[in-house]
């Protein structure tokens, strides 16, 4: 589903040049859950940003169906972006003026996707909030918040869920039911699920475990061998 | 993502204070001045805009319609043997001392006009009638200077430049824009009061049967040692003279227009805070697919709804102001489509304002939404 092959992110330069990602190369395939994990600052969310279409590379490739995703220009990303992914954030990124519905709502809008409300209900329902749809971020939890920027990430059926440490601000039982929803999506829907975290938690939950350390992939872990052979 | 802008606006009730009240302050302020200014227009000229003579022929070089000095009045005679010209009448408007009853002096300006033809005689009459200044010494005044001129009701007596004279009738609204009230009266009283001679008027007016333009250029060539002005031509001159020869115009338009940019400012910092305010939701919006265009749809939706509560607030008080000012001496006129312009200008103030706001939500870095 998606190849990324000889990533090179670099900021400044001359004597002043970072590189943030060195060549980096690897695959993420449909109905996997795959955790980024490393230290601060390895590249981790470098990395996820330009698969994300949010940040472009340096140089190297990043192929979504075939389809390089280096070459787009500024005004092709947002598209991108739009069709492409469901975007889970550490801080959730929910409005505080707007109610749980609306805040999937909005992104039905942004999707053009029809009914946008009837919709937004559904995937509540599905993140198990539909008893708080009319709730506004500052009555929920924090395993609440998430479960509704999960929902929002569903809007338009993504191919890819990129979270960016989605239960660093959870606690055990909000992030284990955190987890239990973005894992059954690559379970039951197919759905690549791309991971940055800290969080041992999420390993059980993951297929594969790709460290980054110093922008280079250090090393791959494959997890749940014997479900897949099963 | 309508509902964002919404929502946005409403969500921080003190910062919607903020903003309502800036728009709402430059609004009125706008409006106010705007309204004084068509006022000044108005009441500068209205003895002109009312008048329903094509030409004026008057002394040369007058400044305005209140700055008329005497002529002969057998240029009447001349000026008729002109092709187009239908009817001369004699007209004048002087300025008279009017006594009050506690041996006081009011500057009072006299309108004197023929009572037959009816020409550039008293309008919106509430009491009495325009025959009554047939009889000798009779005035008619406007009850809005009632106070002023220490006039209570019909019958009372006062002395103008020393004459006799008595109120018949009343009008209401006839203002004028210098402290004289307008007192009408029969050419052949004002006479009397202006002490002119017979042979002599301030001014001739002149209706005509073909275009005004025509008899104007004849009028010229045959009446020697006189000005002949078309109505719009004296109108543009009085008004030219009070409203921006006396600065009073020029002020109350410089009154708008700080208003304008007072609202400016206070909306576009008020904007511009809540759009900081926002920054981190605009960034996710874009993280998460928006366009920059989308981001300054909102943006210009929060200013648009703000543009129209403050124009319903503002234009209410405006009205208000305008009300509780009908009953006196200063006009200030907000015709449906002065407001429906404050309107535009209004939507126009905070759509400008909001540019700032706009600029800074293109810097804003998609990628943000991954550092915490």
């Amino acid at each position: 589903m998606i190849e990324i092959r000889n990533l090179v992110k670099t900021y400044g330069s001359g004597e002043n040049m970072v590189r943030a990602l060195n060549g980096v190369s690897m695959d993420v395939r449909a109905g996997e859950v795959l955790a980024l994990m490393g230290p601060s600052g390895s590249g981790k969310t470098t990395l996820v940003s330009i698969l994300g279409g949010i940040l472009t590379a340096t140089s190297g490739s990043v192929k979504i169906d075939g389809r390089e995703i280096t070459t787009l220009g500024a005004s092709e990303l947002p598209a991108l972006r739009r069709e492409q992914f469901g975007f889970v954030f550490q801080g959730f990124n929910l409005f505080p003026a707007l109610t749980a519905l609306e805040n999937v709502a909005i992104m039905c809008d942004l999707k053009n996707v029809r009914e946008p409300k009837a919709r937004a209900a559904e995937l509540l329902e599905m993140v198990g909030l539909g008893a708080k749809k009319k709730a506004h971020p500052s009555d929920l939890s924090g395993g609440q918040k998430q479960r509704v920027a999960i929902a929002r990430a569903l809007v338009g059926d993504p191919k890819i869920i990129l979270a960016d440490e989605p239960t660093a601000a959870l606690d055990s039982v909000s992030g284990r039911t955190v987890l239990e929803i973005l894992s059954g999506l690559a379970r039951t829907r197919g759905r690549a699920v791309v991971i940055v975290t800290h969080d041992p938690r999420v390993l059980e939950y993951c297929d594969r475990i790709v460290h980054i350390e110093d922008g280079r992939v250090g090393s791959e872990e494959l997890r749940r061998v014997e479900e897949q052979v099963a | 993502m309508n509902i964002l802008a919404w929502k946005n606006l409403f969500h921080d009730r003190v910062r919607l204070i903020v903003t309502l009240t800036g728009i709402v302050f430059a609004l009125v302020l706008i409006a106010v001045q705007f309204g004084m200014f068509l006022g000044f227009l108005d009441t500068s000229a209205n003895i002109v805009a009312h008048n329903e003579a094509d030409l004026w022929i008057t002394a040369p070089g007058i400044p305005h319609v209140n700055g008329g000095s005497p002529i002969l009045e057998k240029k009447r005679w001349q000026a008729m043997q002109a092709e187009g010209v239908e009817k001369v009448v004699e007209y004048a408007v002087f300025f008279v001392n009017w006594k009050l009853p506690n041996g006081a002096f009011e500057s009072s300006q006299i309108v004197g006009f023929d009572v037959d033809s009816r020409i550039g005689g008293p309008w919106d009459i509430v009491e009495g009638d325009v025959d009554d200044l047939r009889g000798e010494d009779t005035v008619i005044v406007d009850a809005l200077y009632k106070k002023k001129l220490g006039v209570e009701k019909i019958g009372d007596s006062f002395e103008l430049n020393g004459k006799r004279t008595r109120v018949v009738g009343f009008t209401r609204g006839i203002r004028s824009f210098t402290t004289a009230p307008y007192v009408f009266t029969s050419m052949k009283n004002a006479k009397t009061y202006i002490r002119l001679r017979e042979d002599e008027t301030i001014f001739l007016l002149v209706k005509t049967k073909g275009d005004p333009r025509d008899v104007q250029a004849r009028l010229r060539k045959i009446v020697p040692g006189v000005e002949v002005f078309t109505n719009a031509e004296l109108l543009e001159r009085t008004q030219a003279y009070w409203v921006f020869g006396t600065g009073a115009g020029t002020t109350t338009l410089m009154g708008a227009i700080l208003g304008l940019l007072v609202g400016i400012v206070v909306v576009a910092q008020t904007i511009y805070a809540a759009t900081i305010d926002h920054l981190k939701e605009f960034g996710t919006l874009k993280a998460m697919g928006a366009t920059n265009g989308m981001i300054y749809r909102v943006i210009l939706m929060q200013a648009a709804l703000a543009a129209v509560m403050g124009y319903a607030l503002g234009i209410t008080i405006a009205l208000a102001v305008v009300n509780a000012t009908s009953n006196t001496d200063l006009l200030i006129k907000l015709p449906a489509e002065a407001a429906a312009g404050i309107f535009v200008m209004t939507l126009l103030m905070c759509m400008s304002a909001s540019l700032l706001s706009i600029r800074k939500a293109t810097t804003i870095d998609p990628a943000m939404v991954f550092r915490g």
